[in-house]
């Protein structure tokens, strides 16, 4: 079948917009993800911003670096725990569920238990 | 003596977490968090050289060594303080393998500040898009790493170094 020249640059126009709208979202996707994570890593030469939020040298870096990471198909958690083994856990606002982390993470239900307790046992004795 | 027992919990659970945050709070500065590369094995690198675009530096260049490892720059004060104490511990410990890093810094201005203030690294390595420094996980100059024979890193400074740190942490290490 012999396509004449009209339906020919359409399809090429079609396809060029295909690929340009790909490549466009997975760019976007990227910088969401960026973004997203950026938010969680603090800024080590800031105070209390997030690397997201901050316009320092480091975070410069750093973002760039997530970036980067994103687009050789790292993960979040690789690249979480790329820096936590370099800047420390310290750079996570919200750090790693762990063995080290078990008392942080599990204190406040600590705290809420022994609450219901006190609670219940106050009630039940008025 | 009823409503004391009764709130005994509530103390007790007080003092558990005043002993905690003491815990966690003492002796920790939040600007200056402890390396998370103590112990640990020195971070892969290749760097080339200031002076020489043919010569490279990496992990195996320094095997079998204990390295001394500073980022600097032209650019950074408190680096040009500390400067006459990298060329102390270079005199005082010639066994010592004295690497710089030379970190976000024009060639030309890196050079002129080696020149006018003096060269005290065995090498000079360029790490011009700042990706060394975050292997090593560097947050702002100067930092400085001591690296034994193993290749475990033993000791990081952040700042400048000054008598008394060389005196109380570096040269017991050496």
């Amino acid at each position: 079948m012999k396509l004449n020249l009209f339906s020919k640059i359409s399809i090429k126009t079609l396809l060029f917009f295909c690929f340009f709208g790909i490549s466009l979202s997975a760019n976007e996707n990227i910088e969401e993800k960026v973004k997203k994570l950026t938010l969680e890593l603090r800024c080590m030469t800031c105070q209390n911003q997030s690397v997201y939020d901050s316009d320092a040298d480091f975070s410069n870096d750093i973002k760039n670096l997530v970036k980067n990471k994103f687009e050789e198909g790292e993960s979040e958690y690789e690249i979480k725990k790329f820096l936590a083994e370099r800047y420390g856990e310290y750079i996570l606002f919200r750090p790693f569920f762990n063995y080290n982390n078990l008392f942080l993470w599990g204190f406040p239900f600590i705290l809420l238990t022994i609450s219901l307790f006190f609670l219940i046992f106050k009630t039940r004795k008025k | 003596m009823n409503r004391l027992i009764l709130i005994s919990p509530l103390i007790i659970l007080f003092v558990i977490c005043l002993f905690v945050l003491i815990y966690l709070v003492s002796g920790k500065n939040p600007n200056k968090p402890p390396s998370a590369l103590l112990n640990k094995d020195t971070p892969l690198f290749k760097s080339v050289s200031l002076y020489d675009d043919k010569t490279f530096i990496n992990n195996e260049s320094i095997k079998n060594k204990k390295v001394l490892i500073n980022f600097f720059a032209s650019w950074c004060t408190p680096c040009k303080v500390e400067h006459p104490l990298i060329f102390e511990l270079a005199n005082e410990n010639p066994d010592l393998y004295i690497l710089g890093f030379n970190h976000k810094d024009k060639k030309e201005d890196a050079k002129k500040y080696l020149k006018d203030d003096g060269d005290p690294y065995n090498f000079v390595g360029i790490d011009s898009d700042g990706l060394i420094a975050l292997e090593f996980g560097v947050f702002g100059l100067p930092e400085t790493f001591l690296i034994n024979e193993d290749g475990k890193i033993i000791y990081k400074y952040m700042g400048p170094l000054t008598e008394k740190i060389i005196k109380d942490e570096i040269e017991s290490l050496l």
